[in-house]
C-alpha cells in the first residue's frame, strides 16, 4: 500500500507538470461559444457557418450591417453603377489599415477576387458571388490569375464588370484580405497571421479548445473597448449554458436542443436576446417524381393539412414562427401582409376528393426525408398526413451528404428543408431555391413567369421596384401551391447584466467591435 | 523475462495491424460518402468533387488507398483530416493526445486503491451492517448513468457552490469532477472483487495457522492475505482501463475536455474518418500496451506464471 500511494503521488505531480498553467482570467475579455472547431480561419477556403462567427470579426466586404440588419457601407464608402448596368465603380474607404499595418486599397480587393477563383486554393462560399465578373471562367479554368473584369483604378477606386447584370454584388459578404500577407508569411499564413480590416486581429487557435482574437488599436471605426474575444469550443449545448450559468462565458448562442432549458428557466429572462434566423424553411414537393403533386388540390391539401402553431410549440419549444411565404423577416423585400396559411382539414380532405383521392383512396405510397436530427419533423408529417389525409406517408431517415445530393440531383420526392441567407437580400432565397435553373432548387418547381420576374430583379438597382418585383415573383410561387412555407426559427443568445454592445440579428451576432464588459 | 517481453511486443504490432485493418474495412461500410459531406451544398459542382477526391487520394484503388494510409502512419501525418483545412490527422490529434489517457490513469490510480480499502472493510466485516452499507453505496454508485451523475455536480459544485469549473480542461481543478464521475464504477468492480477474493483467502489454512501463532489481525490480512489477491485483482486492471477509455469519451464530452474521446465523437459526427481510424489505432495501441504491463506485472509478482510462460 505504501508504494502505491508513493506511486498516486508522483503521479499527481507528474500530472500538475503536464498540466498547462490556469489560464488568467481578463475582465475585458469577452468569452463567447462556439460548438465545433470553425473548419477553417481563412477568408479564401471559407464555407462554413462556425468559421464565418470567427471571420465576421476579423475580415470586413464592400458593406456590413447595422444593429437592424440594415446593409451600411464598409469598406467601400460609396458606388455607382455602370451606364450599361453591367458593373460597378467602387469608391473604396480611406485611411483602412489592415492588422499588419499595411494600407487597404483596390489591389486589395482585386487579388482577394483572383485567389477565391484560382482553382488550386478551393475558393469556398465566397467565389460562388463571383460567377458574373467578367474573366471569372478563365480564372477558374486556370488560364490566367488575373481577373480581366476587376480593375484597380487608383489606390482607392476600382472597376468591376459584369457579364450580365448583378445589381446585388456592392452587398454580398465578401472577406477582404491583405495582398501582401502570402509574401510576408508564407502560403500557410492563416494560423500564423492576421490579414483582415476588422475590429479584431486572429491571435491564436487551440483545436480542440478556443480561437482568440485581440483587439485591432488602429481600426478604422474606432478601437474596440475589450482586449479581446475567446471563442471557446462547447459541442454540448448543456454545458455551455451551464458555463454561461457558473460566470465562465460572457456571451452565450443557445443550440436549439437547448431552448428548452434557457426559455423555461426566469433567471435567463432578463439576459435573452432573440431574433428569427435568415432562413427559410419549406416542404418540398417533387411533381416530376410523384403523379398527385402535379394537381395543385393536392398541393393545396398537403400545405394546410398540417398545424403550423402546434409544430411551434410541440416541436420546437416556442422558439419559432409560423412562416407565410419564403421571405424571412429582417430581410430586404421581405412581405409581412402575406395572408396567414390555415390549418384546415375539412378543406384538405374536400380538396383531396375533388382531386381523385377521397380519404386518400389511390394515392400511391411516398416517403418523406430528412436526415437524423430532424427525424421529429418528418414523423409529424408522416403522421398528420396519413391520419389526416388518409396519404400513404412512410418517414425515411437518411444520411445528410448523400440527401443533398440526391436533392441537388432532384431525385427526392417528398422533404422539409431549409435555407440560410449569405446576404440580406430575399433575392438570395428566391433566386437560389425557386429559380428555375438553379441547382438548390432542389423540388424542380418551375414556372417562366416568376422566372422573368428574378432574371427583372437581378437588373433592377432601385430597392423599392426590385422589392415589389419580389412581392409579385413571391405571390406566383404562392399561389401555385409549388411550396408549403412551414416555419422560421428563432435564434436565441443570453448576455450577461455587465456586457453591452453584443446585438443578435438574423444573421448571427454582429461583430463584437462594440461590445463591452464591466466588472 | 525479456525473450518473453519481446515475444508479447511482436504479438501487439499484429495486434495492431489487425486494427487498422479492421478499421480501414469498417470505414469503407459506413454509409456517406465524406467527400459529399464537404461539399455539402455544393455537391452539384463536379470539378470541385473530382478536385476533391483527388487531393484526399480517394481517387484510387482501395488496395493502393490502404497503402498509402500505412505510408501515412509511418511518416507520423496518419493523412489529412477531411473536416480541417489543409491540416494534418497528427495536427488534430496533437493537442490532446494524452488527455484521454491521463484521465484513465488517473482515475484507475484512484479507484484501485480504494477500491481494495472498501473490499477489505467489507471483507472483514461480511455480512455486518457495514458491509451492506458499502456494497449498497458502491452498487448505487454504479447504477447512477454517469450523465446525470455529471449534471448533478455541476448543478452542485459549480453553479450553485461555485467551487469547482463547469468545464474545461488546463488546471487541477478541472481533473476533479471528470475523474471522480470515472473513479465510481471500477471502484465498485475492485471493492467487489477484493471482498470476494479475500472472504476466499479467509478460509485457507495459512490464515488459521497465521491467527494460530498469534499474529495481530492487521498483519494477518494486510501482510498474508491480501498479497494473495494482487494477482487476480491485477488481470482485472486491463479490463478496467479499456472501460475507462471508453468512459472518456461521454465524460470529455460533458466536461468539455479538448481530448481524444470528445474529439473521436465529433470526427464520427463530421464525417472526418481518417482522425476516426487514428484515434481508434491509438486507443488500441494504448488498451494493449496497458494489458502488456500488467502481463509483464503479474509474472513478476507471481513465479508460477513466469515459470509457466518460459516453458511454453
Amino acid at each position: 500500500m505504501r508504494a502505491g500511494t508513493k506511486l498516486l503521488a508522483l503521479c499527481a505531480s507528474a500530472l500538475a507538470l503536464t498540466l498547462p498553467a490556469a489560464a488568467v482570467s481578463q475582465a475585458a475579455e469577452l468569452r463567447t461559444n462556439i460548438n465545433a472547431d470553425p473548419a477553417m480561419v481563412d477568408p479564401i477556403t471559407y464555407s462554413e457557418l462556425i468559421a464565418g462567427d470567427v471571420m465576421a470579426n476579423v475580415y470586413e466586404g464592400f458593406v456590413g450591417l447595422d444593429t437592424e440588419g440594415n446593409v451600411i457601407p464598409a469598406l467601400a464608402e460609396s458606388w455607382e453603377p455602370h451606364e450599361d448596368g453591367l458593373g460597378f465603380r467602387f469608391k473604396l474607404r480611406s485611411g483602412v489599415k489592415f492588422h499588419s499595418g499595411r494600407s487597404f486599397g483596390a489591389k486589395d480587393v482585386k487579388y482577394t477576387f483572383e485567389q477565391l477563383l484560382i482553382p488550386g486554393n478551393r475558393g469556398g462560399l465566397n467565389a460562388e458571388y463571383l460567377d458574373t465578373v467578367v474573366g471569372a471562367q478563365a480564372v477558374k479554368d486556370g488560364k490566367t490569375t488575373d481577373l480581366e473584369g476587376v480593375t484597380v483604378v487608383d489606390e482607392l477606386t476600382l472597376d468591376v464588370r459584369f457579364t450580365k447584370a448583378d445589381v446585388l454584388f456592392p452587398i454580398y459578404p465578401f472577406y477582404f484580405m491583405d495582398a501582401g500577407i502570402v509574401e510576408e508569411h508564407g502560403a500557410d499564413w492563416a494560423t500564423k497571421a492576421s490579414a483582415g480590416t476588422g475590429p479584431f486581429k486572429f491571435k491564436a487557435w487551440n483545436l480542440g479548445r478556443d480561437v482568440q482574437l485581440e483587439a485591432f488599436a488602429d481600426y478604422w471605426g474606432g478601437a474596440p473597448k475589450i482586449d479581446g474575444v475567446r471563442f471557446l469550443i462547447v459541442p454540448s449545448g448543456d454545458t455551455a449554458v451551464s458555463m454561461y450559468e457558473a460566470g465562465e462565458l460572457d456571451v452565450v448562442y443557445v443550440d436549439t436542443q437547448t431552448i428548452r432549458r434557457v426559455l423555461k428557466d426566469p433567471q435567463f429572462k432578463d439576459e435573452m436576446l432573440t431574433a428569427p434566423a435568415a432562413q427559410i424553411r419549406y416542404l418540398g414537393m417533387n411533381q416530376n417524381l410523384y403523379e398527385p403533386f402535379k394537381d395543385i388540390r393536392v398541393r393545396e391539401a398537403i400545405c394546410i393539412g398540417f398545424d403550423r402553431d402546434a409544430m411551434v410549440d410541440g416541436l420546437y419549444d416556442g422558439a419559432a414562427f409560423p412562416l407565410y411565404g419564403q421571405v424571412t423577416p429582417g430581410v430586404a423585400g421581405y412581405n409581412p401582409d402575406l395572408p396567414a396559411i390555415p390549418y384546415d382539414p375539412e378543406r384538405a380532405k374536400k380538396l383531396l376528393a375533388e382531386a381523385g383521392y377521397p380519404n386518400g383512396e389511390g394515392l400511391p405510397p411516398i416517403k418523406v426525408t430528412d436526415t437524423e436530427p430532424n427525424k421529429n419533423d418528418i414523423t409529424y408529417y408522416a403522421n398528420q398526413f396519413s391520419s389526416v389525409l388518409g396519404m400513404p406517408v412512410e418517414v425515411e431517415i437518411v444520411e445528410r451528404g448523400s440527401h443533398i445530393k440526391r436533392m441537388n440531383a432532384g431525385e427526392v420526392p417528398f422533404f422539409p428543408w431549409g435555407w440560410s441567407a449569405g446576404y440580406p437580400d430575399a433575392l438570395y432565397f428566391l433566386s437560389q431555391v425557386w429559380y428555375g435553373p438553379s441547382t438548390y432548387n432542389r423540388s424542380r418547381w418551375q414556372n417562366d413567369a416568376f422566372d422573368a420576374l428574378i432574371e427583372e430583379a437581378q437588373g433592377t438597382a432601385d430597392a423599392k421596384a426590385r422589392y415589389a418585383l419580389y412581392n409579385k415573383a413571391e405571390k406566383i410561387l404562392l399561389d401555385d401551391w409549388g411550396t408549403c412555407p412551414t416555419t422560421v426559427r428563432m435564434q436565441v443568445a443570453l448576455v450577461k447584466p455587465n456586457v453591452e454592445g453584443v446585438s443578435l440579428t438574423p444573421f448571427r451576432f454582429l461583430p463584437f467591435g462594440d461590445a463591452q464588459v464591466t466588472e | 523475462m525479456i525473450e518473453y517481453a519481446a515475444r508479447r511486443l511482436a504479438g501487439l504490432l499484429g495486434v495492431w495491424f489487425l486494427a487498422i485493418v479492421i478499421t480501414f474495412v469498417a470505414v469503407q461500410f459506413v454509409p456517406g460518402d465524406p467527400i459529399m459531406a464537404l461539399l455539402s451544398d455544393r455537391s452539384g459542382d463536379a470539378d470541385l468533387e473530382a478536385r476533391l477526391r483527388a487531393d484526399y487520394g480517394l481517387d484510387r484503388p482501395l488496395p493502393v488507398q490502404f497503402l498509402d494510409y500505412l505510408a501515412h502512419i509511418a511518416d507520423g501525418t496518419f493523412g489529412l483530416s477531411f473536416r480541417f483545412a489543409n491540416t494534418t490527422v497528427f495536427d488534430v490529434i496533437s493537442g490532446g493526445l494524452l488527455i484521454s489517457p491521463i484521465l484513465a490513469i488517473t482515475a484507475i490510480l484512484i479507484a484501485v486503491p480504494l477500491g481494495v480499502v472498501l473490499g477489505v472493510f467489507a471483507a472483514q466485516r461480511a455480512n455486518s451492517w457495514a458491509d451492506t452499507a458499502v456494497i449498497l453505496g458502491l452498487v448505487s454508485g454504479i447504477s447512477i448513468p454517469n450523465f446525470a451523475m455529471a449534471a448533478f455536480l455541476v448543478y452542485l459544485l459549480s453553479i450553485k457552490w461555485s467551487v469547482l469549473p463547469v468545464a474545461g480542461w488546463g488546471t487541477p481543478q478541472h481533473l476533479v469532477m471528470p475523474v471522480l464521475i470515472l473513479v465510481i464504477p471500477p471502484t465498485a468492480y475492485v471493492a467487489r472483487l477484493t471482498r470476494t477474493y479475500m472472504l476466499e483467502v479467509l478460509q485457507q489454512d495459512f490464515v488459521r495457522t497465521a491467527r494460530a501463532k498469534g499474529l495481530r489481525e492487521r498483519l494477518v490480512i494486510y501482510r498474508h492475505a491480501l498479497k494473495n489477491t494482487f494477482v487476480p485483482l491485477l488481470t482485472t486492471v486491463g479490463i478496467i482501463f479499456g472501460g475507462l477509455l471508453s468512459g472518456t469519451f461521454v465524460v470529455e464530452t460533458i466536461f468539455n475536455i479538448p481530448g481524444l474521446g470528445r474529439l473521436a465523437i465529433e470526427s464520427i459526427f463530421a464525417r472526418d474518418y481518417p482522425v476516426t481510424m487514428t484515434i481508434v489505432l491509438l486507443f488500441t495501441m494504448f488498451y494493449s500496451i496497458i494489458n502488456l504491463i500488467v502481463d509483464l506485472a503479474y509474472t513478476a509478482l507471481d513465479p508460477r506464471i513466469r515459470l509457466t510462460n518460459t516453458k511454453a
